[in-house]
């Protein structure tokens, strides 16, 4: 237990250490993405930015935001490990390396966060939107991550079995932004779109985020009309589901010898 | 009394599958035993399965059939247990984080193998310090030469001080003074501070040198695996060393076939097997046909490359015929 209690940590730490290196990288991607964010912004108001859409398109894209990231870092990311020879040294821990990767997903969270927050203050500043500071948002987002990151594994798990599998990946990050409710409202969408559209991790996430941030709608009210249940048990199967394709990918990449390999 | 085992590998094979489903071996029924506290040398040319069987020792890649166990723990069902008794240099890799420094990369490994707090950066100092990276510690492994960035690895590897230490070509890549350097820390490694040693190597002086004991692979098979010194006294007997005065015609050097043809300072040597004195004199006869004086004629001993490449010579024409 203290073992992995200590990798985790050692694994959080050098995660943001490596982040600080690239610092500049980091800080010109932050405002790369925001631009994406403004660029759709604009399209959709024909012309203008308009606070109110804008403030629900926000999010929507503090969603995909994560989502981007996570799936960014535990499949280019982890690539690199198994190019540089880390990842098999990762390995070598006694702590598996499931419960190692969590640490870089706890790093990943922070190092978001700490993105979604200079965006946001540069859009509130800038646009004038506005988004009413409601706590019950919190354990919305929280739930909503879950799943994320229970994609990110199994997004990784792929990685460590697929060549290549990176690139596929990117085509679902971009892919996201307009399947999951961010720009669009799944319930405008195509049926076999919008049917799609749902099971993808952060959508009911960001239904339920604008209900309950933007809407005023209680975590209770949320929970009757069944809309917070479904997240949390929609998170709760990614999460699962992410977990075991991890760790069964792992099996198989220790039998095709690929944990080291590109 | 046999001596105890800091790696025992049994009946270990290991196949790998291409795309089309065509397997592999790239590991054959291989077994050996690693005896606590030498330095094992693991030789083979490129593709024989050096690499495949250390990293089924570190648990990274899962046999199709056989066992390996570590100080007693078999590294499949007891991996926990397994891993903590090793520390390894894997082949073509940085094994480390270039975008950390020299001490942060340390801190993390030691972190990863549990140890933390001031027994941590304890053992962190002192491995820097004997490396002599303690000036550097606080620079970006990038800006290393590659050998520092190779002790980097190195020191990762020990950080959690392991009983076993696996070094896959630890040398690669490294130029000669780089590779002197890594040479006489594996040396210390074993006499000084009594580890057991596995080091791949195609720098078969530094595998004579440093070895307790050489394990032969070719194609997946163990051709041979004994103490260096029986292995040099296999071929000894019949490995001869012929110096002339003057050069000998290009044409004519078919005629020595088997025998490896140096010039040095206007004299030619030839050296190698010679199956015995009749063969021998013929040769000598042959040499004296061409009018090159002969200046010496002596038994030798042969080094661990010739005999590398005598058995893999044997082993090839064993499968061929």
């Amino acid at each position: 237990m203290k073992t992995a209690l200590v990798t985790l940590l050692g694994e959080i730490r050098k995660n943001l250490l490596i982040s600080w290196t690239y610092r500049a990288n980091m800080l010109v991607s932050t405002f790369t993405i925001g631009f994406v964010f403004v660029g759709i912004g604009f399209l959709m108001g024909q012309g203008e930015l308009n606070p109110d859409q804008l403030a629900s398109m926000f999010l929507g894209y503090l969603a995909w935001f994560y989502t981007l990231a996570a799936i960014g870092d535990l499949s280019w990311g982890l690539r690199g490990e198994m190019n540089a020879g880390t990842l098999e040294q990762m390995s070598m821990s006694p702590t598996p390396i499931g419960l190692v990767l969590m640490g870089r997903v706890f790093a990943n969270l922070m190092l978001s966060t700490a993105q979604i927050l200079v965006q946001g203050c540069v859009f509130f500043l800038l646009l004038g939107i506005r988004i009413p500071m409601r706590w019950e948002g919190i354990p919305v987002l929280a739930v909503t991550l879950v799943g994320v990151f229970g994609f990110g594994f199994l997004i990784a798990g792929a990685t460590l079995v697929f060549k290549q599998f990176e690139s596929f990946a990117n085509l679902m990050q971009n892919a996201l932004l307009f399947l999951n409710g961010t720009i669009l409202p799944i319930d405008v969408m195509p049926g076999w779109l919008a049917g799609i559209g749902k099971t993808l991790p952060s959508t009911q996430g960001i239904i339920v985020l604008r209900q309950v941030v933007l809407d005023g709608q209680s975590l209770v009210a949320a929970w009757q009309d069944g809309s917070l249940v479904w997240l949390v048990v929609h998170s709760a199967i990614y999460l699962a589901v992410g977990w075991l394709v991890f760790g069964y990918c792992e099996r198989v990449a220790k039998v095709q010898g690929s944990l080291g390999q590109y | 009394m046999e001596s105890r085992s800091a790696i025992q590998i049994d009946a270990l094979s290991k196949t790998y599958r291409q795309r089309d489903g065509t397997p592999i071996q790239a590991v054959r029924n291989l077994s050996l035993s690693v005896p606590v506290g030498q330095v094992f040398g693991f030789l083979g040319p490129n593709g024989a399965g050096k690499t495949t069987t250390i990293k089924m020792i570190c648990c990274l890649v899962k046999p199709t059939s056989g066992n390996v166990r570590v100080n007693g723990h078999d590294v499949w069902r007891r991996r926990s247990a397994a891993i903590r008794q090793i520390g390894a240099v894997l082949e073509g890799t940085r094994n480390v984080h270039w975008p950390l420094s020299a001490w942060d990369n340390l801190i993390y490994f030691g972190h990863l193998k549990g140890l933390w707090g001031k027994e941590l950066t304890t053992r962190a100092e002192q491995l820097l310090r004997e490396l002599e990276l303690w000036d550097r510690r606080k620079d970006l492994v990038r800006t290393y030469s590659r050998g520092m960035q190779q002790k980097v690895a190195i020191a990762c590897a020990l950080i959690a001080d392991p009983p076993i230490v696996l070094l896959d070509e630890p040398t690669l890549g490294l130029d000669v003074q780089a590779a002197r350097t890594v040479k006489e820390l594996v040396g210390r490694l074993a006499r000084e501070q009594g580890k057991t040693v596995v080091l791949t190597t195609h720098q078969l002086d530094m595998a004579q040198e440093l070895c307790d004991r050489v394990a032969i692979i070719s194609k997946g098979r163990i051709i041979a695996n004994q103490p260096v010194e029986e292995l040099l006294d296999l071929f000894s007997e019949e490995y001869y060393q012929i110096k002339v005065k003057g050069y000998l015609p290009a044409e004519v050097t078919s005629r020595f076939d088997g025998l490896t043809i140096e010039e040095e300072n206007g004299n030619t040597i030839l050296s190698g097997p010679i199956a015995d004195q009749n063969a021998l004199h013929d040769i000598l006869g042959r040499l004296h046909d061409l009018a090159l004086p002969l200046l010496s004629a002596s038994r030798a001993e042969p080094d661990l490359e010739e005999i590398f490449v005598r058995m893999l010579d044997t082993d090839g024409a064993r499968e061929e015929g």
